[in-house]
């Protein structure tokens, strides 16, 4: 599984980092999200990604198929 | 949903029929905070999207997928066109606030490129990165704070607390002398409180007029005396390719005050009286509280939206949701209704700890999302973290509570008597901790801007 933020979209609610700490990281500069390690999920985690997609204000974190 | 561009026969027919029933939406009214949650029901079940000629006629949206789709659309502003010179649009207060001679609008009512680039040089100071460096001098404050009172076994939650640290806060990333925190304190929260049109209105002018004159003052003063925080990095910031006024400056300030006074104070009251009368949550929070702390901030979030919402302006013809929008039309976006959708978030009305996919809309959608969310958050957590820790037993008298004569543009109470068993002091008294705190901010250049670590 493998996750994606839209950057354009994300407005740095800071909502995914905060339930998917492991998958999320906020620029230190404005707190916008970037996915950890080219947004892929470790397995075990996958419902920390979609609790992460369902919490986004913005709708700006998406499924990506491998 | 429907969402395109193009005018359908069908579109027209719905708009005219929604503009002949135009609903009661009198933000500002006595019947509107007893009658929010009916409203709420009643818009979102017949129209999410509606009209009304209350203050002066303009849409209201109330549904979360209508909200979201008008907030983030582009041909949506929230620009004050002061002089008139422009378009006229009249920016996010409905109805208009009189402004006087500080009507300079601040990023919160301009367009990008300019609002993007005001973004870019505040971000710095108010990410989730800088914030945290503020915890322990927050945690001083509010500590402090409860110190004043904690012998007595009686507290005003709203005046003694809630009011003072999230202001203290602010004028330490405004880079302006802490202790002057009260000298904008009354008028915030009087400004949000006093409905239009109110006999107070006098009063609350004088005392707003004081607080726009400091932060005028402010502005020459930090030039000649440069110190890190807000007002410094105005005063050196390119906005647009120029350098910004010191009206704009003062206008900027006034925005962040606002933002980070009234807001937080809001959300901390209303939380504080819901636990009250939830005791077995209330155990709950206390006892769970390193992982119920994040999810049951969201959700009081959700909850009582401080910020109950926005005006914006059409600035094209826009079809939504199968309603036909018109250039200058104006319109109202609910956040506060929208966090309660309940085709978003299953049973809206009641407050849930364990809630998932929680994504309200509390500090706005799209790119004016709230820039001091981070603040928000960090100072309302450790603001709760130590009532429960020191004060787990408060009580609240239900006829004591003083809620706002006015909900309509912020959700929030004048005062909130609290009892408990008393407890002991842990250190010195507000006054005592505002200097010391100072010398940190101070030496610690606590509020210079972060700067993004390399390699991560």
């Amino acid at each position: 599984m493998k996750v994606e933020v839209d950057e354009h979209a994300c407005q740095g609610h800071t909502l995914c980092a905060m339930v998917a700490p492991d998958l999320f990281t906020l620029r230190d500069e404005d707190g916008h999200s970037e996915a950890n390690n080219g947004g892929e999920v470790p397995r075990g985690l996958e419902q920390a990604a979609n609790s992460a997609i369902s919490s986004c204000p913005e709708r700006a974190i998406r499924m990506i198929e491998d | 949903m429907d969402d395109v561009n193009t005018v359908t026969t069908d579109g027209a027919a719905k708009t005219e029929e929604l503009k002949k029933c135009p609903i009661d939406f009198e933000r500002h009214g006595p019947g509107f905070r007893e009658g929010f949650v009916d409203q709420t029901h009643e818009l979102h079940a017949k129209c999410p999207i509606a009209w009304t000629g209350s203050y002066e006629d303009h849409w209201v949206v109330s549904g979360m997928d209508q909200v979201f789709a008008v907030a983030r659309r582009p041909e949506v502003t929230n620009f004050r066109d002061a002089d008139g010179s422009v378009n006229g649009y009249k920016g996010i207060s409905i109805p208009a606030y009189d402004y006087g001679p500080y009507d300079t609008p601040s990023f919160l009512e301009l367009d990008p490129p300019e609002q993007t680039d005001f973004r870019k040089v505040l971000n710095p100071y108010m990410s989730p990165a800088a914030v945290a460096r503020w915890v322990p001098i927050i945690d001083e404050l509010v500590n402090a704070c409860l110190d004043d009172h904690i012998e007595s076994g009686s507290i005003d939650f709203i005046d003694d607390l809630a009011t003072v640290v999230p202001a203290i806060t602010t004028m330490g990333m405004l880079g302006l002398p802490l202790a002057d925190w009260d000298v904008h304190s009354e008028a915030q929260h009087a400004l949000m409180y006093t409905p239009p049109g109110s006999p107070d209105h006098e009063r609350v002018m004088k005392i707003v007029m004081a607080s726009r004159a400091a932060l005028t003052d402010a502005v020459p003063e930090v030039r000649a005396n440069p110190r890190p925080g807000f007002v410094d990095a105005l005063l050196n910031a390119t906005i647009a390719g120029r350098e910004l006024t010191d009206q704009e400056i003062t206008g900027t300030l006034m925005l962040l005050v606002g933002g980070g006074f009234d807001t937080t104070t809001a959300l901390t009251g209303q939380s504080l009286l819901w636990l009250s009368q939830h005791p077995d949550e209330r155990a709950r929070l206390a006892e769970e509280i390193d992982t119920l702390l994040d999810p049951a901030t969201e959700e009081f979030l959700r909850y009582f939206t401080p910020a109950v919402g926005d005006a914006r302006t059409f600035s094209d013809n826009v079809e939504i949701d199968g309603v036909e929008f018109k250039e200058g039309e104006r319109v109202w976006v609910s956040w506060a209704m929208a966090n309660r959708s309940p085709d978003v978030f299953e049973n809206p009305d009641e407050v849930d700890f364990d809630r998932t996919g929680n994504r309200h809309a509390a500090f706005g959608l799209g790119i004016h999302r709230c820039i001091g969310s981070n603040v928000a958050r960090v100072v309302f957590k450790r603001m709760i973290t130590a009532v429960l820790d020191r004060m787990p037993d408060f009580v609240i008298d239900p006829n004591a509570v003083v809620h706002y004569e006015s909900v309509g543009q912020i959700n929030g109470l004048v005062n909130l008597p609290a009892t408990f068993t008393a407890g002991e002091r842990r250190g010195p008294g507000l006054t005592t901790t505002i200097e010391r705190a100072q010398k940190i901010v101070v030496d610690e250049q606590l509020a210079d801007r972060v700067t993004a670590r390399r390699g991560r």
